[in-house]
């Protein structure tokens, strides 16, 4: 036999249930026996999205995918393909999901393993700004189907049916929204692409945009369809010059493929897009604001409702959707809504794209069925915390959501058990956090970021952050008063149920959910003078211990002259001087400067 | 207007009667014709060799990379590949990614390419079907 031949076998709730952990244990007892064990290499894989057929089995090279495999089949298998490389063609399944490409070149990677592809089916498989790569891959037929045999009404129901939710935070059911927007009597509607993806450390937007450009364009031409708009807004940030471009020739493919512009593909069906870019303004992905900003005016919301479902961009009913929503839109058509439903876990259907961030081994994009843990994310996926360092919390949503400790880490990822645990699902921004880094100085670091993001328009907002950031700052430089934590929640409290738009709305959740759950690095903070993780400056001094030998490494390496000694003879720290930079630490090989 | 969107809505009832090209028709006759075209393009070369070109990738430094792999076919002499740029898969830590995918063995994915590994993988990979295990992304 000349293959060497990867088995992936699916352990997904349903396939374990059918057997496949008994399977996995058999099939490996058999290539021992048959002496191939070092030559075959078996795969556990999530959910592969084929419950129905399950157990499923996956051999690679050539995508053999076997259904309803029963202990009494694995002889058969590891004999004949295994060993005589002659597939067994009674066993075989013949399933055409829009993500099985992405796992044929990626699926054997334990990075991608538990992961699943949707709304990033197409991410770094095609070439993105090759209109052909995409059309072979059924790109543009869910837009050909809707066009050919399903009325905005059937869109609309096929919507409802798959429980998608809006990926951009909120979890608005987007069935009910395309509804609401179609209810809506206008003579002109539009819809709204936001790809304004301003958390810190988040880019899931921008991936997708730059690894397939036309989905994005193809989801939004269906919302279209549905709603009965016919023209498109994409509002991207300037930030994103890639993006920009590779959208921009994506539309102009498609306009010369007929796709785009009149009477698409032969059907009576007119829609065009149109780039606006955003200046960078994190208020403008609040959906109000942004519609202010492509109008021409400052990028501020206004209360709602009316919702822009009708009242919106000019005044017309307007469908406004994430860019990762959008993605979803054609699986949604070509696999049907019913397939879709299966995918997730209650009340929250599909996938959910994160940009995982700080410390952790692999960093990066990620894209998981609803209902896995954040454990499965960051030990299973990612690698865990580099360095054997210890984990303290996971924080998701951005500077809108929540920091939550290790107690937390098997809470499921769905909208409503994040919500529960006082985070959000976010528009997927993940940053991971050690025992390295105080929780103080991460809260301020998200609020200095709303802080100065806030637009100004309500006072809650514009002025209540700022009172909140000057109280952690006065925390974090060792001046925290009796009473800090108090009127920190007080104020957090008042933010949360007074402010206009999201941003402000959301702003006090970083402090507020590490009040709740590391509450005592904040006493320690205020009463003790003393940040357990060492970063907070005000509160570290660095001393020279007994270890010293006089080497000089840290006198010169001291930026500041603080450092006095005689050669061979202990050293001694200045510290009216010390800066506390920490250098004389990084450079000292016979550990005698320490922290305290 | 009323008379005419109900007609784009029944295709299926219409099929039946006459000859009618539907939008489902001609994007599948746009898929076929893409899909030669990629052939056309060499897509059906033993090998082929996917470079990631998104922000995150070019900022790792994939543009260099992927100059390695365009002068290697233009100059050096790299036959029967099929050379595609991608977009970013995920792996924002191991970037620039390569991966090279040969009919009949299961992709190969290399992390943290330099100009100098992508000269490596074209002289051993490419040319002498050594698979280079150090680079290789599991």
């Amino acid at each position: 036999m000349g293959k060497e031949y990867v088995v992936t076998l699916c352990e997904g709730p349903s396939c374990i249930h059918k057997g496949s952990r008994r399977l996995r244990q058999l099939l490996e007892k058999k290539l021992e026996k048959h002496g191939i064990a070092g030559k075959v290499r078996t795969f556990l894989s999530g959910c592969l999205g084929m419950c129905a057929k399950g157990p499923i089995m996956v051999i690679n090279p050539g995508y053999v995918i076997y259904g309803g495999v029963t202990v009494d089949d694995v002889d058969e298998i590891v004999e004949q393909h295994l060993i005589k490389d002659n597939p067994v063609a009674r066993l075989t399944v013949k399933e055409s999901h829009l993500y099985n490409r992405f796992f044929r070149v990626f699926g054997d990677a334990k990075f991608f393993g538990k992961q699943m592809r949707i709304a990033l089916r197409n991410c770094g498989i095609i070439d993105p700004e090759s209109i052909e790569d995409y059309l072979s891959l059924r790109g543009y037929e869910a837009l050909a189907k809707v066009l050919t045999d399903m009325t905005p009404e059937d869109v609309i129901e096929e919507l409802k049916k798959s429980g998608l939710r809006g990926r951009g935070g909120a979890g608005f059911p987007t069935g009910l929204k395309w509804q609401f927007t179609r209810a809506a009597e206008s003579d002109e509607k539009y819809v709204i692409c936001n790809a304004d993806e301003g958390d810190p450390g988040a880019f899931m937007d921008r991936s997708a945009i730059e690894g397939d450009p036309h989905t994005v364009i193809e989801g939004m031409a269906i919302g279209a369809y549905a709603i009965g708009a016919n023209k498109g807004y994409m509002y991207i940030r300037a930030e994103y010059p890639l993006a920009i471009e590779r959208i921009q020739k994506a539309i102009d493919d498609a306009k010369k493929h007929g796709i785009l512009g009149d009477n698409i593909l032969g059907s009576d069906f007119s829609f065009d897009v149109e780039i606006k870019l955003g200046a960078g303004a994190f208020v403008c992905g609040e959906e109000t604001a942004l519609i202010h900003s492509i109008e021409g005016y400052r990028g501020m919301p206004r209360p709602r409702p009316p919702y822009p479902s009708v009242k919106g961009l000019f005044d017309k009913p307007t469908l406004i959707n994430n860019v990762e929503t959008w993605a979803n839109i054609p699986v949604v058509i070509i696999d049907g809504g019913d397939w879709f439903s299966k995918v997730g876990v209650g009340k929250s259907n599909g996938t959910k794209v994160f940009a995982v961030a700080g410390r952790i081994v692999n960093t990066g994009l990620v894209e998981v069925p609803m209902g896995t843990t954040l454990r499965e994310i960051i030990y299973d996926i990612c690698g865990g915390i580099p360095g054997n360092k210890k984990f303290k919390a996971v924080q998701t949503g951005g500077p809108s959501g929540g920091c939550l400790p290790e107690d937390f880490l098997d809470t499921s990822i769905d909208y409503e058990s994040l919500a529960e645990v006082g985070s959000i699902m976010g528009s997927g921004g993940m940053i991971v956090i050690d025992e390295d880094s105080c929780m103080v100085q991460m809260a301020e670091f998200f609020l200095e970021f709303t802080q100065s993001e806030s637009c100004g328009k309500c006072t809650p907002c514009r002025e209540g952050t700022k009172r909140m950031l000057e109280i952690l700052t006065r925390i974090s430089k060792g001046k925290g008063q009796d009473g800090d934590i108090e009127k920190l929640e007080r104020l957090g409290h008042m933010i949360q149920k007074a402010s206009l738009c999201g941003l402000g709305q959301s702003a006090p959740n970083p402090v507020l959910s590490t009040l709740k759950n590391f509450r005592d690095e904040y006493k320690e903070h205020i009463y003790n003078s003393k940040c357990r993780a060492g970063q907070c400056k005000a509160m570290l001094s660095y001393l020279i211990t007994d270890n010293c030998i006089g080497c000089g490494a840290c006198l010169r390496a001291c930026p500041v002259d603080a450092i006095t000694g005689n050669k061979k003879e202990k050293h001694l720290i200045n510290q009216d001087i010390c800066i506390k930079c920490g250098k004389c630490y990084e450079v000292c090989k016979f550990d005698a400067v320490a922290k305290s | 207007m009323s008379r005419r969107k109900k007609e784009t809505h029944s295709y299926s009832r219409l099929k039946g009667i006459h000859k009618v090209v539907t939008p489902l028709d001609i994007i599948k006759k746009k898929r076929a014709e893409a899909v030669s075209r990629i052939i056309g393009k060499g897509y059906l070369s033993t090998k082929r060799v996917y470079v990631g070109m998104a922000t995150c990738e070019i900022a790792a430094g994939s543009d260099e990379v992927m100059r390695v792999f365009r002068d290697a076919i233009s100059k050096g002499g790299l036959t029967d590949v099929y050379l595609s740029q991608k977009g970013c898969v995920g792996r924002c830590n191991l970037e620039p990614t390569v991966e090279i995918i040969e009919s009949g063995k299961n992709p190969v994915r290399y992390g943290l390419i330099t100009p100098e590994k992508a000269q490596n993988i074209i002289d051993r990979h490419l040319k002498k079907g050594e698979v280079i295990t150090e680079w290789v992304i599991d």
